[in-house]
């Protein structure tokens, strides 16, 4: 059974299609990579999943339960996580507090103390290694050490399926490549379902999705396993402008670094 | 004769109306171009009342002279308290200005208070009526609609046709695509500041034509609530539609009165009063945006 | 479970000022109306903070559940004191009708809170304020303009001895109740999930949906906690202390000033900031009323737009800042 199956989605925003009838289909363990040029309706699409916007049409459906309707609050206990595009910290409260909040609210919610949430929140900032800014005010760290509480923050709510959205942006190469490595050991490890991403960085999504899905104008235009997805005429065509030129364009993908 | 009753009464309101808008249109500009809510906004409204009848009763001056001398006050004081409080909590959190601005309204009701006592005050400006065949108007209400109306056309000119003017629509639009334009934000904040109490206290010279007798130190808590609700109706940013809206509620008030008044076993005026707040209680259940705005 | 119980070592202080202030009023002659007097606003400041300090949102017309609260009170005495069996009965009639009619205005509130944020929110309150207490003058409900007068009714029912009893001590003694309540309810929030969840809505209040928080919960929580303890002040300290009650004697917007200058003094959003803010606050008043009287909030009105200047965080907003790191500060909250 799929864990996250988007039927027909679409959402207006008066004259504007920024999604439009998208299907999708996501399985548990999967890691997807979602790419597409600016303003192909990705981070539209997060936000219809984890209730920030309703579709006017179609269909979310999340562990075989419509959640079309529920609100943004109910989803995240389901298992449905997410991080920003731009990093979103409760700034007065600590980092510890921030990670903590995610605990407490997420499919752990209920379940656990608030000194529990506090030492759960602990190893994840270890585990994204922030370790030395726990106490900090967390409206004073750098955006990169704000990505990387965002992502704690997503991890301790314990979801099965987390939404990234640009969680790599602004980061360097190697930087990228150490996330490329948490991210697969998060995988096995967790025991979360998939980290769907929405990268520009196509080192980051050939670096850990097995299939990639590509936008434009927000409807679905490809949806394959990533080397397929990445050589597909039509995709190329969507972000040079014109089709491939045959392996001068191939070299440019998966070139050396 | 129920009808012809309301009939006067909704003319009543209306004029009154004039009054009630050009004292929103103050608000809602200090809120468009700087984002703050002016919590003391009544009590400026009293300082218009006060000077109205210092100089008529002192002066012996026509009420219509208090309009320039209202003006300058308030765009004085306007300066005053921008540079002095506002300016340093543009940058803080929201409710440090509003905190600000209501400490700022009691301040100018104690100086009142201890420069012309609680007592209520008045004054008689006896310019005649006019007869209608439902009602009687006064003339000093006539003047005060007249006067209502020539201000707010003049500042819709103003606005649309003044450099300065399109240059504070630019900054009400977007803050900083106007500084990128080479506009002087901080010089507009301010004037647009003192512009806004200006309005506010020039209206409180217009309203003593209907309350001739209600001068006091506190007659303007009750202003700032209607005012609000007047903004609110006319959504929120918006200065001409603050205005509309500010006829609109005056029809409202007097209808209601009038309908009120028939009413066995209840006393009219206040309830009058809560009828603003039952007001905005109904537009946040129906439309939250105002019925004039976006 | 040492850790659980170091996470309210700050109520300590608190606790602590309110048990010297309550002794030195009941051992000393003469000092128990102006201990009385500090007990108010402490207990005004503390419920205000549950509100302002922990949601964010300012209520401008916080007064409506204090004038709440002496409604419920006087409608229990006003209509129950017939019934003589009732006894003690009739005061705690008295307090759950004020308890109620607070939960109906926090729900209000709460409704208006979802439509309207910030500085809108904020006069939508003093809208309420306004509203209510001309509501009652003009529909002529709850006695109009006139009010009403219920001492003689009480007496009647209680008996002299134990009316005096009541308005004499037990009515101020409760509001320390209140007070320490009050203070233990805040931190006790403070570090439950109700705390977290009120910051995160503080700070983004988008965010915290998303991040699994049922925004409405626990802005309704707070509201009715501020709210309940707010109109148990108003039912003790005055519905029941003074024997009468009239709309414009309650519904009274200084009062709002009053908690607001408590709470910015001492320092907004933590526990031991209504207290002190209480404390200089009830001493300044009491002492300018004896030198000045009539120009308290002359003088008050000037500084707090002076301290909203130049010191927001208040007095033990500083000395957090201040103390950051030292042992000391596990008992400053």
């Amino acid at each position: 059974m799929a864990l996250l199956k988007i039927e027909n989605v679409t959402k207006r925003f008066g004259g504007l299609v920024a999604v439009d009838k998208v299907n999708l289909e996501i399985k548990a363990g999967e890691v997807i990579g979602i790419v597409g040029p600016n303003g192909s309706g990705k981070t539209t699409l997060f936000n219809v999943i984890s209730g920030v916007y309703t579709p006017d049409e179609g269909k979310i459906i999340f562990e075989g339960k419509d959640i079309t309707k529920l609100p943004a609050h109910k989803r995240a206990p389901l298992g449905l996580g997410r991080t920003f595009q731009i990093p979103r910290p409760f700034s007065s409260a600590s980092v510890r507090e921030n990670v903590a909040i995610g605990a407490m609210f997420g499919t752990l919610s209920g379940k656990v103390s608030v000194d529990d949430t506090l030492k759960i929140a602990d190893r994840y900032i270890e585990l994204v290694g922030i370790k030395t800014h726990k106490d900090k005010e967390s409206g004073t760290l750098t955006p990169i050490e704000k990505k990387l509480m965002e992502i704690a923050r997503a991890l301790a709510m314990k979801p099965k399926l987390l939404l990234m959205d640009e969680a790599m942006a602004g980061m360097n190469p190697k930087d990228i490549d150490n996330m490329v490595q948490f991210i697969k050991r998060i995988k096995e490890e967790e025991e979360i379902a998939i980290v769907a991403m929405v990268e520009h960085i196509m080192r980051a999504v050939i670096g850990l999705a097995e299939r990639v899905i590509v936008m434009n104008f927000g409807a679905k235009l490809v949806d394959a396993r990533t080397e397929e997805a990445l050589t597909d005429p039509r995709v190329v065509e969507v972000y040079l402008g014109h089709p491939p030129d045959g392996s001068k364009w191939q070299s440019e993908v998966w070139g050396k670094d | 004769m129920v009808f012809t009753l309301l009939g006067g009464n909704l003319i009543q309101g209306l004029l009154l109306g004039g009054v009630y808008g050009l004292a929103t249109m103050g608000l809602s500009l200090i809120f468009g171009v700087i984002n703050v809510v002016n919590v003391g906004h009544g009590q400026f409204i009293m300082v218009g009342a006060f000077v109205t009848l210092t100089m008529f009763t002192a002066l012996g001056l026509s009420p219509l002279a208090a309009i320039p001398a209202a003006l300058i006050i308030g765009m004085a004081l306007g300066f005053f308290f921008f540079y002095a409080v506002i300016r340093r909590l543009i940058k803080a959190p929201e409710l440090t200005s509003l905190l600000a601005t209501f400490a700022m309204g009691i301040l100018l009701e104690e100086l009142a208070k201890l420069i012309f006592g609680a007592d209520f005050r008045g004054y008689n400006w006896g310019l005649g009526k006019i007869t209608l065949t439902i009602t009687t108007i006064q003339m000093s209400k006539v003047y005060a609609f007249i006067g209502s109306i020539v201000i707010a056309l003049f500042l819709y000119l103003w606005f649309s046709k003044t450099r300065l003017g399109t240059a504070i629509r630019s900054v009400i639009e977007d803050n900083e695509g106007a500084q990128v334009c080479g506009v002087n934000v901080g010089w507009i904040y301010a004037l647009s500041f003192a512009i806004g109490i200006g309005l506010t206290v020039m209206s409180g010279v217009l309203l003593t034509m209907f309350i001739p007798v209600g001068i006091n130190p506190y007659m303007g808590r009750v202003y700032t609530l209607k005012a609000f609700v007047i903004a609110v109706l006319g959504g929120l940013t918006s200065p001409y539609g603050a205005f509309f809206a500010g006829l609109i509620f005056g029809l409202i008030e007097n209808g209601a009165y009038t309908l009120f008044a028939l009413i066995p076993g209840v006393a009219p005026f206040p309830l009058t009063v809560s009828l603003a707040f039952w007001i905005l209680f109904f537009l946040l259940l129906v439309k939250p945006t105002g019925l004039l705005g976006k | 479970m040492n850790n659980t119980i170091s996470k309210y070592y700050p109520l300590i202080p608190v606790l602590a000022a309110y048990l010297i202030i309550f002794l030195i009023g009941f051992f000393m002659p003469g000092m128990w109306q102006m201990v009385a007097l500090l007990a108010f606003y402490c207990a005004l400041g503390q419920s205000w903070n549950i509100f302002m300090g922990m949601t964010g949102y300012v209520d401008f017309g916080y007064v409506t559940f204090i004038a709440l609260g002496t409604y419920g009170m006087s409608l229990g005495i006003t209509y129950c004191s017939q019934y003589e069996w009732l006894g003690i009965g009739i005061i705690v009639i008295g307090m759950v009708l004020a308890l109620f009619l607070a939960s109906l205005s926090a729900l209000l509130e709460a409704f208006i809170a979802l439509r309207l944020r910030g500085a809108y929110f904020a006069i939508a309150c003093i809208g309420i304020n306004e509203g209510l207490r001309y509501f009652i003058e003009g529909a002529k409900i709850w006695g109009g303009s006139e009010g009403l007068i219920y001492f003689g009714a009480l007496v009647q029912a209680l008996g002299r001895d134990t009316v005096n009893q009541l308005t004499s001590f037990w009515a101020d003694f409760s509001v320390f109740i209140i007070a320490a309540l009050a203070a233990f309810l805040n931190i006790y929030y403070m570090r439950s999930k109700i705390g977290y969840a009120l910051t995160a809505v503080r700070e983004d209040e988008d965010a915290a949906k998303v991040m699994g928080i049922n925004t409405n919960k626990y802005k309704t929580i707070a509201f009715l906690t501020s709210g309940w303890l707010g109109a148990g002040v108003g039912a003790l300290a005055w519905g029941l202390k003074l024997g009468h009650v009239y709309p414009g004697d309650v519904f009274v917007i200084h009062y709002t000033v009053e908690c607001i200058v408590v709470v910015l003094l001492g320092g907004a959003g933590t526990l031991m900031g209504p207290v002190i803010g209480g404390l200089i606050y009830g001493l300044s008043k009491y002492w300018l009323a004896v030198i000045m009287p009539g120009f308290q909030l002359l003088v008050f009105a000037p500084i707090i737009i002076i301290i909203i200047v130049i010191a927001p965080e208040g007095v033990v907003g500083l000395l957090k800042r201040k103390l950051k790191g030292a042992k000391l500060k596990m008992f400053i909250e």
